[in-house]
């Protein structure tokens, strides 16, 4: 079977997570460590919420992203 | 949108930029079509592949997170695997998806049933929703991007004319999707 596609290092995010109410799918796949892939997959079937904004831009609010991580990354 | 509109050379370059600083995204995203489509082409194969190995192999138990237990048949892209169990002596498949989450790793049944063939059509299927989400995330980026690059210039052309270009890699097969463009050269 054909292997998917994979990036080979994620980029870090522009900004700790902390300081921000949002991030886009990129950012929260790279905060997570999965492929960006893998996470329109989660949202589709509705395992991380998010919200558009100007556009129609999903981002992954930072209280989905904590429980993914189960902890407080503050 | 007037298809027939010639873009501008401010638009064209535009749409340069734009498809450099967007490159893995849409070079990732017409790997998961082709990926998708060879799903879609081999649903025969591959359903018999994975009758075939659970008929022959016991495969590794595969726990996933509703507490059922799985034997894996095989791979069907990276984490996502065919599984099946027997129930009264019938046999039931799943699609499974593993996802490493740095909280430890969870184990999904995206899809089930007995015909493992209209299984994977289901999955196929939901995986096209995928990637139009990832398609409509990827142009209100782009329009955002453009946006804050050219402000107060019209660069609906640019857009649509990558959103074309996506779509028309979901829609058709690699074979048919060559060479086709329309709009801004992309």
């Amino acid at each position: 079977m054909e292997t998917m596609p994979e990036s080979e290092k994620p980029a870090p995010a522009t900004a700790p997570l902390g300081e921000r109410l949002a991030y886009s799918i990129q950012e929260a796949a790279d905060l997570l460590g999965i492929h960006y892939y893998t996470m329109y997959r989660l949202i589709q079937r509705q395992k991380i919420k998010t919200c558009r904004v100007l556009r129609g831009k999903l981002l992954v609010p930072r209280t989905e992203l904590v429980k993914l991580l189960q902890t407080d990354l503050r | 949108m007037n298809h027939n509109k010639r873009p501008t050379e401010l638009q064209e370059s535009a749409a340069t930029e734009t498809k450099n600083a967007f490159s893995e995204h849409l070079n990732q995203f017409n790997g998961f079509c082709d990926t998708l489509h060879n799903i879609e082409r081999n649903l025969e194969t591959i359903g018999n592949d994975a009758f075939k190995a659970a008929l022959l192999s016991p495969g590794r138990v595969v726990k996933t997170d509703d507490g059922t237990e799985w034997q894996h048949d095989l791979d069907l892209m990276k984490d996502i695997s065919i599984c099946h169990r027997r129930i009264a002596g019938e046999m039931e498949f799943a699609v499974v998806e593993s996802v490493p989450l740095p909280s430890g790793e969870t184990k999904d049944v995206l899809n089930s049933g007995h015909n493992v063939r209209e299984m994977l059509q289901t999955f196929a299927h939901d995986q096209r929703q995928v990637l139009r989400l990832w398609k409509d995330d990827v142009t209100a980026q782009m329009r955002e991007y453009l946006d804050q690059k050219y402000p107060g210039h019209d660069m609906n052309i640019v857009v649509e004319s990558f959103e074309y270009k996506m779509s028309r890699a979901l829609a058709q097969r690699p074979a048919q999707a060559q060479n086709q463009s329309r709009g801004v050269r992309i």
